[in-house]
């Protein structure tokens, strides 16, 4: 009795994990950067550049992973008949925060899911990151314990849920039939990828599963926090799992702080930046990836959050926001990260969050 | 071990409307606890009430009373 309740109720989650942990094993083996198998932040980010938003050579490519992401997740919304396009919670402000979230994710070197598949490396620069994650997501706990609230959504007709996925949808048919019109990497991160259909059908599965199970790694600690339920959280920690499992069978399980893939050691600034992302995921109601996912059952709002983070991927790059990894020149270990600018961005990122809580904060007593 | 046992599950539209139920039951004595939204109720990963089901009308009357605009009411085995 005991067993089947744990099961019913941390099966599908622990499952999502599993799947999402093993197809990021899976990626990275055939051709995707080490400890990127998934990535949110940088696969809108290749995405971005692909399109030509940014002209960062070295990270251009149209992941499949994404589209697949959101076409899985709408056909198991469709599936289960959870399909509903709704819209109208503050979208302007979605937008911002998206865009933020992602220049904060780019400061870090990746979403919260990249975050727990760098430890799962054992990258020890990404504790820095999910102490940051973690801060972020408890300043969001404490405004919405003060009512924070960007408003509720209203059915809208379907058509208007169908716009990402349709978009994401043109997107695929432009990979394959069309290429000469999309910008590709040569070398850098861009540069190494699966096979565009393994990429898909990974991005599908995750999507699916995500979707029938709410995996979410910002919802996950809100809740553990706020409710102490942990049943999200047991997906993230189920990724976590997977990917530390795989990578030592593998033998690609690299535990230390130096010269780990994609990364960099700048502390302080991989924690400001996940904060970034911890408190504007919270504000969204979920993570880069959860905001796929909303997207793909119907959720225009968040349609719009996922435009924002394209969007902050083009900036980041355009505007020398995004963190350099650390590198090794003429055997000098040399240390990567942000500039000038990608500090700025930081402080700036925080000024939008907390003005945007602030506007949303009710303005009595009893709001709603 | 804990039991299942039928709740009264109130399913909102916003975070801050279950923030806004939970003050208000805390005000009015009235028992129940925050819950994130089952997922049997809908897709979402929001936050729900969960309440004893004897307190249906109680908290129908009270959150209509107090503007808090609900999603849906549920009885279920959690």
């Amino acid at each position: 009795m005991r067993e089947n309740k744990w099961v019913r109720d941390y099966g599908p989650i622990v499952l999502a994990g599993l799947i999402t942990g093993v197809a990021a094993l899976v990626l990275t083996a055939l051709g995707n950067p080490k400890n990127m198998g998934f990535c949110i932040a940088c696969f809108e980010r290749d995405i971005a550049g692909a399109l030509g938003f940014h002209s960062a050579a070295k990270v251009q490519y149209l992941r499949p992973e994404i589209v697949g992401i959101v076409l899985g997740a709408m056909l198991a919304a469709l599936a289960a008949k959870e399909f509903r396009a709704k819209a109208g919670s503050s979208p302007a402000s979605r937008f911002l925060i998206g865009l933020v979230v992602m220049v904060g994710a780019l400061v870090f070197l990746g979403c919260p899911l990249r975050m727990v598949i760098r430890l799962g490396g054992g990258d020890l620069t990404a504790v820095a990151g999910l102490l940051g994650f973690l801060a972020g997501i408890l300043v969001g706990i404490v405004f919405l314990k003060k009512g924070f609230s960007l408003g509720r959504a209203y059915p809208v007709p379907a058509a208007e849920g169908a716009v990402l996925p349709g978009v994401m949808a043109v997107l695929l048919v432009l990979l394959l039939a069309a290429p000469g019109l999309l910008r590709f990497s040569e070398e850098g991160p861009g540069s190494q990828r699966a096979f565009w259909l393994v990429s898909l059908i990974a991005g599908a599965l995750v999507g699916a599963a995500a979707q029938r199970s709410r995996l979410c790694m910002a919802g996950g600690l809100r809740d553990a926090f706020l409710l102490r339920d942990f049943r999200l959280l047991s997906g993230f920690l189920a990724i976590w799992v997977t990917v530390t499992v795989g990578n030592l069978i593998l033998g690609s399980y690299n535990l230390s702080a130096l010269s780990q893939p994609v990364a960099h050691s700048q502390y302080l600034w991989s924690f400001l930046g996940m904060a970034l992302a911890g408190w504007g995921s919270i504000l969204l109601g979920g993570c880069p990836l959860r905001q796929l996912i909303l997207a793909g059952e119907g959720n225009g709002d968040s349609a719009v959050a996922v435009l924002g983070m394209v969007v902050g991927a083009a900036v980041a790059h355009n505007f020398g926001l995004a963190g350099n990894p650390d590198s090794v020149v003429d055997g000098t270990y040399q240390v990567g990260g942000i500039g000038a600018a990608g500090m700025a961005a930081v402080i700036l990122g925080f000024a939008v969050l907390l003005a945007v809580t602030l506007t949303h904060l009710p303005k009595k007593e009893g709001a709603r | 071990m804990r039991q299942r046992q039928p709740r009264l599950v109130v399913a909102f539209h916003t975070t801050s409307a279950a923030m806004a139920t939970e003050a208000l039951c805390r005000r009015l004595n009235l028992a129940g606890k925050l819950i994130s939204v089952p997922r049997q109720v809908t897709s979402d990963c929001g936050i729900a009430w969960s309440a004893p089901p004897e307190l249906r009308e109680t908290l129908e009357l009270r959150l209509a009373e107090a503007g808090v605009e609900t999603a849906g009411l549920y009885e279920l085995m959690l």
